[in-house]
């Protein structure tokens, strides 16, 4: 009955666009004050001590850096190596795209930054080297959402958060299905563009590889920061996530010279918005979480779906269905932090590993970035091609429909998330 | 209005300082765990003097902060967002309803979140109550709620006048993006003949 009431609120709350965190908010709060004796004081108090912890802090961290990445000139030479390494192939600029988007992906945590990295410069190059549009824009837009997959990831952790689960091994699980979708992608973009015979750039010499190598190398650096940190044990994964926004900022200004002291207010700025809105939520969401935890709707709903005998199998499946269904209207961090809390339960008493069902939620999330009606990925890229959202959502179909397969694949084979971390003995 | 002016400024000069002095802090804290464990005499005792296990403790309260402060900041941005897919397509008159609605609920709720943590921070002031590593007061630690949630209350109030009186609400861009140029990078990834000077 409780259950009932609070969803039915919490939906209609939503529905009317107020802000998902105060619907969560406003939900908890006329629950507690019109169907228990839970003093409302309390509310207040929790949304405080719900962020207390030292985990989530690698959330502004990481956004901090990814915008230092961005503004700082970082993604620009990550390119100019991509297409390097892969422009003479079919597919030329699309899939150095797809490369510089996976190389990007492994030093920011988020996949909107991403494309705009990536996509402002790409995509003009494209369109001027004769590819259509729909291509280009197609192959970032859908590449773009790697930046969810490989670590790190700003999703894995609010995933981690709602959960208890290790980031660490989130982490590191995320990066063998990340270069897989990679490849996917990558093999998408070099069919459809041999199939059409697409521009190839010639083939680059040794040195010019090794020139742009040498230039991007202070990037591709933090890769080794981040992951090599956490693995070893040498950071937390919030230490890391701050040492790698130190690292960003000072190659950013004082190694590329691309920012100049005077533009880090205002980088400081935008993360710190972007930053208090992703807390705000989270405080708001974890007050929720509390909410459904004292009134035991997960555990009631995982005995409920046990007894209905359905099975991991047939469980999956609607978990995916249903997740793909939140991706029509929120945006990932809502849907992780709602979700995640409720589905959770249900998981680990059906014996799935927690781990394995972050890296689908993660992936779930990435599929709902990239198609309307509320892609933030597909509104970037069309800020970026002046393209309508409709035309937008047929260029990326090819893509789409492959990170679809994908999430079957990473639904129904858990050995591909797990293999990894289980190699390197951290679960 | 002046008062509105040094409040935007304000607000938005703590919010970047307490994003910058947080990353600082636990920077200088992992160096010096490390720098730590290094033989190198006289140095090395000097370090092992200082006691860092504050840090932690200071970044999370000063990251709450900010967060209390740039959610009111994020009103006036525009940056939270909810779900507008089925009010975007109603009538004018009721779209607008509906964003009223919105804005002034969470006039209310930070509203009565303020004034919760005034109540709760009451109580606390004549305890003894102190943080575990750096031993403040607790009452002066939570003061964020009530100032975060008052100001955002406001800006929630200031957004809806503005959206009555002049018909738009802040919206973020998400595709500008400073200091990047993409005509002028073009060249940059153009091709170039094999061998030839970049």
């Amino acid at each position: 009955m409780s259950a009932l009431f609070i969803f039915g609120l919490l939906i209609v709350l939503m529905l009317t666009g107020m802000p998902v965190s105060i619907a969560l908010g406003m939900t908890v709060l006329t629950f507690l004050f019109t169907m228990t004796q839970v003093p409302i004081e309390s509310v207040a108090l929790k949304l405080f001590t719900g962020i207390e912890h030292f985990e989530i802090m690698a959330i502004p961290f990481f956004i901090l850096a990814g915008n230092f990445l961005t503004h700082g000139g970082v993604a620009r030479r990550m390119i100019a190596f991509a297409t390097a390494c892969v422009g003479h192939l079919h597919g030329g600029l699309g899939l150095a795209g797809v490369l510089a988007c996976a190389l990007f992906a492994a030093v920011s945590g988020s996949s909107p930054a991403t494309v705009v990295a990536i996509g402002s410069i790409l995509l003009p190059a494209m369109t001027a080297q004769g590819f259509p549009k729909r291509f280009g824009a197609g192959v970032i837009t859908t590449s773009g959402a790697l930046g969810i997959l490989i670590p790190p990831s700003i999703v894995m952790v609010m995933y981690a958060v709602a959960t208890n689960t290790s980031i660490g091994q989130l982490f590191i699980a995320g990066v063998i299905p990340g270069i897989v979708l990679a490849s996917m992608l990558g093999g998408v973009t070099w069919y459809r563009a041999w199939k059409n015979d697409y521009p190839r750039l010639p083939r680059t010499d040794f040195k010019t590889l090794l020139r742009t190598f040498k230039d991007s190398m202070w990037g591709l650096l933090l890769i080794i920061i981040v992951i090599g940190g956490i693995y070893s044990g040498m950071f937390t994964p919030t230490e890391a996530a701050a040492m790698s926004a130190v690292y960003a900022f000072v190659v950013s200004v004082f190694v590329y010279k691309d920012m100049t002291l005077r533009q880090v207010p205002k980088v400081l700025l935008d993360s710190a918005n972007m930053s208090a809105m992703l807390l705000f939520i989270i405080a708001n969401a974890v007050l929720f979480s509390f909410l459904m935890t004292n009134e035991n709707i997960p555990q009631a709903m995982a005995q409920w779906m046990i007894d209905q005998n359905l099975g991991v199998v047939l469980f999956l499946l609607g978990v995916n269905v249903l997740l793909l269904l939140a991706g029509n209207v929120m945006e990932p961090s809502s849907i992780t932090l709602i979700m995640a809390p409720i589905l959770f339960p249900i998981a680990v008493k059906l014996g799935i590993d927690p781990v394995h069902f972050g890296i689908m939620m993660t992936v779930n999330m990435e599929v709902g970035m990239c198609h309307p009606p509320v892609g933030l990925n597909l509104f970037v890229a069309s800020g970026i091609t002046h393209m309508g959202i409709t035309e937008l959502t047929i260029a990326v179909w090819p893509w789409l429909l492959t990170m679809l397969v994908f999430l079957v694949l990473v639904t129904y084979w858990p050995t591909l998330s797990l293999w990894l971390p289980r190699m390197l003995g951290m679960m | 209005m002046m008062f509105l002016r040094i409040l935007d400024r304000l607000e938005e000069w703590s919010i970047a300082i307490l994003m910058a002095a947080a990353t600082l802090i636990i920077f200088v804290a992992v160096v010096h765990r490390y720098a730590a464990t290094l033989a190198i005499p006289g140095v090395q005792d000097f370090l092992l003097s200082i006691n860092l296990s504050w840090a932690q403790e200071l970044c999370i309260y000063m990251f709450i902060w900010m967060a209390k402060i740039g959610a009111a900041y994020g009103v006036r941005t525009g940056i939270h967002v909810g779900v507008d897919v089925f009010i975007n397509a109603l009538s004018t008159p009721w779209r607008k309803f509906f964003v009223i609605f919105g804005l002034l609920t969470g006039a209310l709720f930070t509203g009565i979140v303020g004034t919760f943590s005034v109540i709760f921070i009451h109580g606390l002031y004549n305890t003894e109550q102190v943080s575990p590593d750096m031993e403040l007061p607790m009452w002066m630690i939570y003061l964020g709620m009530p100032i975060g949630s008052y100001l955002m209350c406001f800006r929630f109030l200031q957004v809806s006048y503005r959206f009555v009186t002049t018909g738009t609400l802040p919206r973020p861009d998400h595709t500008k993006v400073e200091g990047i140029e993409a005509v002028e990078t073009l060249h940059e990834t153009q091709p170039q003949p094999a061998g030839g000077k970049p």
